[in-house]
């Protein structure tokens, strides 16, 4: 562990934050800034899948990818930034390794959404009832990307 | 000012500054209400700026009701917020900046959403036109702006 910390503190990025007192507020609202486009995407792509709105074509909807890809792109980034800037305060953080559990299981949510779920919606005619699967990945989504913005929230209040 | 002392003094104020959940619960709820209000405000924006066309301008109009149910999330948690200093609040230049700027983003949420209720029927080719696009413009600035001056409260 302490080669691992030993390098994050050595790095470049870690230099700007601990030389540039700016460097943190602008990682941070780029971090929001980012949440905002992944949630917002996905309250569109996932509450369609929940059926709501039946009016907007699947096809639409899944054009938001890129959108709610750019926003978690740029949070991963800022993310690092955060870590590297101040390895040993994150690592030792309860709330900070539940966030991470979450967006990897975000992540698990998609894949079984893109594997096996939008395969299926091929055979929906427009406005048509969304079958089950799909409802409960895009309640899935929502519900875990939400508990991924809480824990971070709350991450300096959980403390170590 | 006599309010704001008041404000300061209540009982919820109080509950917010001191108890374990209170602070917490209600930061935690602001940033799921700014998530909801300012990610849909961004890609509301985005569609009436020309992007995304499969969807169409009327099917809009239940998503601006999301994002005014997060809008009210913030405007609760933002008074309790609010209430634990009020009487610093008020005189922060940041805040006030920010609140000057959440405003001027609600009220370009409200004609956005009149507009494509009232007029979008009749947009050729899914483009807005030329108003409603600025007023896009002008949202994202606001909110945008919103988020940095929120940010930047807790530094300065």
């Amino acid at each position: 562990m302490d080669v691992i910390y030993d390098w994050m503190m050595s790095s470049w990025i870690n230099g700007l934050v601990v030389d540039y007192p700016w460097t943190w507020p602008t990682l941070e609202t780029l971090h929001f800034l980012g949440l905002c486009l992944l949630l917002g995407a996905l309250l569109i792509m996932d509450l369609r899948l929940i059926g709501f709105q039946r009016t907007i074509p699947l096809g639409a909807v899944h054009a938001l990818t890129p959108v709610a890809v750019t926003g978690f792109a740029i949070n991963l980034v800022t993310g690092l930034g955060f870590v590297f800037g101040d390895p040993e305060t994150y690592t030792a953080n309860y709330a900070f390794w539940v966030k991470m559990v979450l967006v990897l299981l975000a992540g698990l949510n998609y894949a079984v959404f893109a594997l096996r779920v939008e395969p299926s919606l091929a055979r929906l005619g427009p406005r048509d009832a969304m079958p089950l699967s799909a409802k409960a990945v895009g309640v899935a989504s929502l519900a875990v990307w939400f508990g991924v913005l809480a824990y971070g929230r709350l991450l300096p209040y959980v403390g170590g | 000012m006599g309010i704001l002392a008041w404000l300061e003094a209540s009982g919820l104020a109080e509950w917010v500054r001191t108890s374990t959940v209170g602070y917490p619960l209600m930061i935690t709820a602001h940033a799921i209400g700014m998530a909801v209000m300012v990610g849909l405000a961004f890609l509301l924006d985005m569609r009436l700026l020309g992007m995304f066309r499969g969807i169409p301008f009327p099917a809009l109009h239940r998503f601006f009701a999301v994002a005014r149910a997060g809008f009210a999330i913030n405007f609760l948690s933002g008074v309790a917020l609010f209430t634990t200093e009020a009487t610093t609040y008020v005189s922060d230049f940041m805040f006030v900046s920010k609140i000057a700027l959440v405003l001027a983003g609600a009220a370009t949420a409200l004609w956005l959403q009149a507009a494509v209720g009232r007029d979008s029927t009749s947009w050729s080719d899914a483009v807005a036109p030329g108003a409603v696009r600025l007023v896009a413009v002008l949202s994202i600035l606001c909110w945008v702006g919103a988020t940095i001056t929120g940010r930047l409260i807790a530094y300065l």
